[in-house]
C-alpha cells in the first residue's frame, strides 16, 4: 500500500474520531491555566491597582517589564523550577493521554466516548511510561552522542569560514540534521506505542526491539509519511503567524487573536492525532496485528 | 524646576534664555594651544608573518609649567601577550577571556626595538615597565617609561625616534586579524597625557576600560600588499605603488585627533558619498533649532563631509542603509551638539571575525551587521549612529575613558537614543534563531532606546556609582550597565526635568566648550548648573556619585464620604452632648437621600519615598489626584522626608492618585507604585495572561514530541 493511501486513511480516521480533540483541548487548556496561575496572581497583585496595569492591555512595554524585572530579580530560579517541574509532570500526563489517543484510533468502535478514552489512558499508561523512559535513552544516544559526531564536520567547516554565510548555512544545516535525527527518534517510539496497542502487548522492551526490524525494512516510507504530517504542522504554523501578524491590536483585535490562537492550537492537536493515525494504518498495512 | 510643557511656557522660556548672558558663552571656543603632539609613523604589514614593523617619530611639546624628566607610553598590544597581563587576568577572573586568545599562535605583542632622542641619544637603557594601577598586575607590560637625559622645560619640544615590531593578535578586543583581514587599533607606542602638577596619566590596558590620549597631528604611511583595500583615520593624501608593484604605500594625514586606527582587507568594497548640508538640512530645521538654542541660524550651519564606507561584499546590499544612518548622525549630532569639524568620516563594516561590532576611533569607526537583517530592527543603524557619535563624545570632548567612562559612553548612549528616535522612531526588538531573523515572522514589540536603558539602569543602581573608574567596577556587567545605560537614563531624566530645549543648550555648551580638550565630570556639572540656572549638584550626587535607588510612590489612597456626625461627647454651647450610634445611623440614612453632587467625600493620599535617593534643589514630586466627577487636584512635595500625606474634600470620590504623572523621573525603579486606583482592575492582566496561556499551551504541545 502506498503512503498516499495510508495518509488518506489516517485523515479519514482522524476525521471520524475528531472528538478526541474535544478531550485533548480542555486538558491542555486546564494544565496551561495551572501553569500560568501563579503568574496571574503575581501580576494581579502587582498591577491591579496601578495605572500601569492598563498598559498591559496594550501589549509588551518596557516600563512594566522593567518594574517586574527589578522587583522580582530573585525570582527566576523559582520560575525555572516551576516550569521544569510542571513540564516533567506534563510529560507523565502525556504518557497517559497517548494511551487514550492511540487506543481510540485503534478501536473498532466509531464512537469516541470520554469513558473509553480515559479507560484507554489508564490501560496503556504503564507500558507507555516505560516507552517514555526508553525514548529518553534513545534521544540521549542519538542526539547526545551521535549528534556530537554529526556536528564535527559542521564545526570544522564553520571554523575555517571566510564569510558569515558559511557559518549561517553550517549552523542551519546542523539544525536541520538535528531535527531530522529528532524526528527519527520520535517516529521510532511512536511506532513502538502504536505496536503495543495494536498487539495489546505489555512488553515495551520487546516491542522496541521488534520495531528496529519493522522500521529497518521500510524506514524511508515510514519517515516520508511522518515528514508529510510534519510539513502540515509547519504549514499551519506559517498560516497562523501570517494571520496573527495582520490582526489589529486594538478594539476586538485581542479577542480575535485569542480565538485564532485557540483555533491554531486545535490544528496542532489535530496534526498530533493524525500522526498517530497514519502510523497506525502504516503498521496495519505492513504488519497486521498479531 | 523649569519644565516647558506648553506654548506659552515655551515663549517665556525662550524670552528668559534670550535675556540670559550665558547664551553667548555656550559657543565658547576651546583654548587654542594647538596639539601638544605630532606623530610621523610609517608601518609595513607583513601579511604572511602577521607582523607589523614600524618607525615612529614622536614630537612632544611641554605645554605645562612643569619640568618633565620622563615619558610614559602605552604599549597596548602587550595586553594580548600572555595571561599575566592586567587585561587577561581581569578577563580570566570574570570568565570572559576571548577564546581566540587561547589558540596557539594567536598572541599579540609589541616590542620597542629602538628608542632615541633626535640627537641619537639611546633611551632604551632607561626603558622600564610601569604598573600604575591597583590592584596590581605586576607582570603587565602595557605601560613603559623612558627617562630623558635632561628635563624638558616648559614650552620646549622633544623628538623621539622609535622603531617597533608587533605581532598582530588573532582578533581580540577589536584588534587583530582573521585570515587576510586586518583591523589595526591601539597599535603604536603612544605617550600618556601629561597633567600639570600630577605627571603622566597613563593607565594599563584593562578589561573594562577604553583609552585616553592627547590631541595630536598625525602623518601615517601604511605599506600593504597591493591587493589590499585600506581605510584609516584621517584623509588619504596619496597611494604610491612600489617599483615592483607588489606593495602600495598609503599616506594619511589628520590634525587634532588623539588616536589613529586602520584596516586592510583585499575584499573590501569602497564607496564614497558626500554629506551635503544644503541638501540634508532644511532652512526650517535651522530656524527651529535656532529658536530652541537661542543661537543665530547662521551659527548652526553644518559643513559638507566626505563619507567613506568600506563594506564586505556579503553586506553590499546594505550600503544605502549604512549611508542613510550616517547622514542622520552627521545631521543631528551636527545640529544639536555642534558641526563635525573634520573633512572625512570613514565607516568600516568590520571584516568577518575581526571586529565583533562597533568601535570608535577619531574620524573612523566600525559598525557591524549581519547577512540577514530586518529593516524593522534598527541594526546596523543604531551602532552606526552610536559609533559616529563617539566622534563627539570621546573624539572631540575627549574625556579620560579609564577614569570617567560615563562621560563618553553615557552621554553618547543618551545622544544615540535621541538621534535614532528622531530619525527612525522606535525599533523592533531583535530576535533570531540560528542567524535567521524571527522578526520576519513575528511582530516583536517596538521600543525607544531609553526604555531599554531604564531597565538596566534600575537593575544596577545599587551596585557601583556611575563615576567609578572603569577597572574598579565590581563586574564587567556593572561597568557596562552603569556607564552606558544608567548614565544615559539619568541624562534622559535630566532632560525631562529641564525640558528638551534647556538640555540641548546644556549638551551643546558642554561639547563646544570642551572640544579638543579633556573634560571631567565636574566640568559637566558646572555646565549643567550654569546653563540651567539651577544648582543641580544634588542630582549628580544622588545619581552619579552614589548607589541610591530612586523610588517615589503612592502608598495609600483612602476615599470615603464625610460624616456629619461622629460618636462621643462634644461641647456644644457650654453643654456636653453625646452623639450615639442611633444618631449616627439617622444621619447616614439622611445622607443616603442626598444626591451625588450634594455629598462631600474625604480623600487621604499618602506619598512615600521608598528609595534612598532624595530630591534636592527646586525639584518636587508632583501628585495628581483624579476624582470620579472628572475633576483633578495637583500638589507638589519636596520629597525630602520619607512620607507626606495630602487631604482633599471634594464632591466626588477619588478615582486614582498618581505621582510623577508626566514621567519626569524616568530613573524611578518602580513605576507601578506611582499610581494607586481605588478600584482594582484586571483586564490588562487577563489580556497578558491569555497570551502567556497560549505560549504555555504551545510549549506543552512541543513536549509531546518527547513523550
Amino acid at each position: 500500500m502506498g503512503i498516499v493511501k495510508i495518509f488518506s486513511q489516517g485523515l479519514a480516521t482522524t476525521a471520524r474520531k475528531g472528538k478526541l480533540l474535544a478531550f485533548l483541548w480542555p486538558v491542555y487548556l486546564l494544565f496551561a491555566l495551572f501553569v500560568v496561575a501563579p503568574f496571574y496572581v503575581l501580576l494581579q497583585s502587582h498591577f491591579s491597582r496601578s495605572l500601569l496595569g492598563e498598559k498591559l492591555f496594550a501589549g509588551v512595554d518596557m516600563l512594566w517589564i522593567g518594574d517586574l524585572v527589578y522587583k522580582y530579580q530573585e525570582l527566576p530560579p523559582l520560575v525555572i523550577g516551576w516550569l521544569l517541574g510542571t513540564s516533567l509532570l506534563f510529560l507523565v500526563l502525556l504518557a497517559f493521554l497517548n494511551g487514550g489517543i492511540i487506543g481510540r484510533i485503534a478501536a473498532a468502535e466509531e464512537k469516541v466516548t470520554l469513558r473509553d478514552f480515559f479507560g484507554d489512558c489508564g490501560r496503556y499508561f504503564g507500558r507507555f511510561f516505560r516507552v517514555f523512559l526508553l525514548s529518553l535513552v534513545g534521544y540521549f544516544l542519538v542526539l547526545g552522542i551521535l549528534g556530537r559526531f554529526v556536528s564535527i564536520p559542521f564545526r570544522v567547516w564553520s571554523k575555517g569560514a571566510s564569510t558569515q554565510w558559511t557559518t549561517l548555512i553550517s549552523s542551519s544545516l546542523r539544525l536541520v540534521v538535528f531535527l531530522l535525527l529528532f524526528s527519527i527518534v520520535k517516529m521510532f517510539f511512536d511506532y513502538v506505542k502504536v505496536a503495543l496497542v495494536a498487539d495489546d502487548s505489555r512488553k515495551a522492551v520487546r516491542a522496541t526491539l521488534r520495531n528496529f526490524r519493522f522500521l529497518g525494512r521500510r524506514f524511508f516510507r515510514a519517515w516520508a509519511l511522518f515528514v508529510i504530517v510534519g510539513l502540515l504542522f509547519v504549514f499551519s504554523t506559517l498560516v497562523y503567524l501570517a494571520v496573527a501578524k495582520a490582526l489589529p491590536k486594538a478594539g476586538l483585535g485581542p479577542i480575535v487573536l485569542f480565538l485564532w490562537q485557540q483555533a491554531y492550537f486545535l490544528v496542532r492537536l489535530w496534526t498530533g492525532v493524525l500522526a498517530f493515525a497514519t502510523e497506525y494504518h502504516f503498521l496495519k498495512a505492513y504488519r497486521p496485528p498479531t | 524646576m523649569r519644565k516647558i510643557t506648553s506654548p506659552s511656557c515655551l515663549a517665556l522660556g525662550i524670552a528668559f534664555l534670550l535675556a540670559s548672558p550665558l547664551i553667548g558663552a555656550q559657543e565658547t571656543q576651546p583654548a587654542e594651544k594647538g596639539s601638544p603632539l605630532r606623530y610621523e609613523i610609517s608601518v609595513e604589514l607583513d601579511n604572511a608573518g602577521k607582523m607589523l614593523r614600524g618607525r615612529e617619530g614622536i614630537i612632544w611639546r611641554n605645554q605645562t609649567q612643569d619640568e618633565v624628566t620622563d615619558m610614559w607610553f602605552h604599549l597596548y598590544w602587550n595586553a594580548f601577550k600572555n595571561e599575566r597581563s592586567a587585561m587577561l587576568e581581569e578577563s580570566r577572573e570574570e570568565g570572559a577571556l576571548g577564546r581566540s586568545a587561547e589558540e596557539e599562535g594567536s598572541w599579540g605583542w609589541i616590542d620597542l626595538t629602538r628608542i632615541t632622542l633626535s640627537d641619537g641619544t639611546d633611551l632604551r637603557p632607561t626603558l622600564e615597565f610601569m604598573i600604575p594601577d591597583l590592584p596590581a598586575h605586576p607582570e603587565d607590560r602595557t605601560v613603559a617609561r623612558v627617562r630623558f637625559p635632561a628635563a624638558v622645560k616648559p614650552g620646549e619640544e622633544v623628538r623621539l625616534e622609535v622603531e617597533f615590531e608587533s605581532k598582530i593578535p588573532r582578533t581580540i578586543a577589536r584588534s587583530g586579524y582573521y585570515q587576510e583581514s586586518y583591523f589595526i587599533a591601539q597599535w603604536f607606542p603612544k605617550p600618556g597625557v601629561y597633567e600639570e602638577g600630577k605627571g603622566w596619566n597613563c593607565h594599563q590596558y584593562h578589561m573594562n576600560s577604553e583609552f585616553f590620549a592627547d590631541f595630536a597631528d598625525f602623518t601615517v604611511q601604511i605599506t600593504v600588499p597591493a591587493a589590499f583595500v585600506v581605510g584609516a583615520s584621517g584623509k588619504q593624501m596619496s597611494a604610491v605603488s612600489s617599483t615592483d608593484g607588489k606593495t602600495v604605500t598609503y599616506t594619511f594625514e589628520q590634525a587634532r585627533i588623539h588616536d589613529f586606527a586602520w584596516t586592510a582587507d583585499p575584499d573590501f568594497i569602497k564607496v564614497e558619498h558626500d554629506f551635503v548640508a544644503a541638501q540634508d538640512v532644511t532652512g526650517q530645521e535651522y530656524a527651529d533649532l535656532s529658536t530652541k538654542l537661542g543661537l543665530p541660524a547662521e551659527e548652526l550651519k553644518l559643513p559638507d563631509v566626505k563619507m567613506i564606507l568600506l563594506i564586505g561584499s556579503e553586506h553590499k546590499a546594505q550600503t544605502e542603509r549604512h549611508f542613510k544612518a550616517l547622514r542622520a548622525a552627521l545631521k543631528y549630532y551636527g545640529l544639536w551638539f555642534g558641526p563635525y569639524p573634520y573633512e572625512t568620516i570613514t565607516m568600516v563594516d568590520p571584516p568577518f571575525r575581526t571586529g565583533s561590532g562597533g568601535m570608535e576611533y577619531p574620524t573612523l569607526f566600525t559598525a557591524g551587521t549581519g547577512v540577514l537583517t530586518d529593516k524593522k530592527v534598527h541594526s546596523p543603524e543604531g551602532v552606526i549612529i552610536h559609533e559616529f557619535g563617539h566622534g563627539y563624545w570621546y573624539g572631540l570632548a575627549a574625556n579620560n575613558e579609564f577614569e570617567e567612562a560615563w562621560l563618553d559612553e553615557g552621554i553618547n548612549t543618551y545622544s544615540t537614543g535621541r538621534v535614532q528616535g528622531k530619525a527612525y522612531g522606535p525599533g523592533m526588538l531583535s530576535a533570531s534563531l540560528f542567524g535567521w531573523p524571527l522578526t520576519w515572522l513575528i511582530n516583536f514589540p517596538r521600543n525607544f532606546d531609553y526604555e531599554f536603558g531604564r531597565v538596566a539602569a534600575i537593575m544596577i543602581a545599587e551596585r557601583d556609582p556611575v563615576t567609578t573608574p572603569s577597572w574598579l567596577f565590581s563586574s564587567r556587567m556593572s561597568y557596562a550597565m552603569n556607564v552606558y545605560m544608567r548614565a544615559s537614563t539619568c541624562l534622559n531624566t535630566l532632560e525631562r526635568f529641564l525640558g528638551e530645549a534647556a538640555m540641548l543648550r546644556v549638551m551643546r555648551a558642554f561639547q563646544m566648550r570642551f572640544r579638543f580638550r579633556h573634560p571631567q565630570t565636574q566640568d559637566f556639572i558646572n555646565v549643567v548648573n550654569e546653563v540651567s540656572g539651577q544648582d543641580l549638584t544634588w542630582f549628580f550626587e544622588q545619581f552619579f556619585f552614589a548607589t541610591h535607588n530612586f523610588d517615589y510612590g503612592v502608598s495609600r489612597l483612602r476615599t470615603e464620604e464625610k460624616k456629619d456626625l461622629y460618636l462621643g461627647v462634644f461641647d456644644v454651647e457650654g453643654r456636653k452632648e453625646e452623639v450615639k450610634q442611633k444618631d449616627v445611623a439617622k444621619g447616614e440614612k439622611a445622607d443616603q437621600d442626598k444626591k451625588e453632587g450634594q455629598k462631600t467625600y474625604f480623600t487621604d493620599v499618602t506619598v512615600r519615598r521608598f528609595g534612598e535617593a532624595v530630591l534636592g534643589g527646586e525639584a518636587r514630586v508632583k501628585l495628581r489626584v483624579v476624582f470620579e466627577d472628572g475633576s483633578e487636584e495637583v500638589r507638589h512635595w519636596d520629597g525630602r522626608d520619607r512620607w507626606e500625606s495630602f487631604q482633599f474634600e471634594k464632591p466626588a470620590k477619588a478615582k486614582f492618585a498618581e505621582v510623577d504623572p508626566d514621567l519626569i523621573w524616568l530613573i524611578d525603579s518602580n513605576i507601578s507604585n506611582n499610581s494607586l486606583k481605588t478600584k482594582a482592575g484586571r483586564s490588562g492582566v487577563i489580556r497578558l495572561v491569555s497570551r502567556l496561556l497560549f505560549w504555555v499551551q504551545n510549549s506543552l504541545h512541543y513536549l509531546s514530541a518527547l513523550s
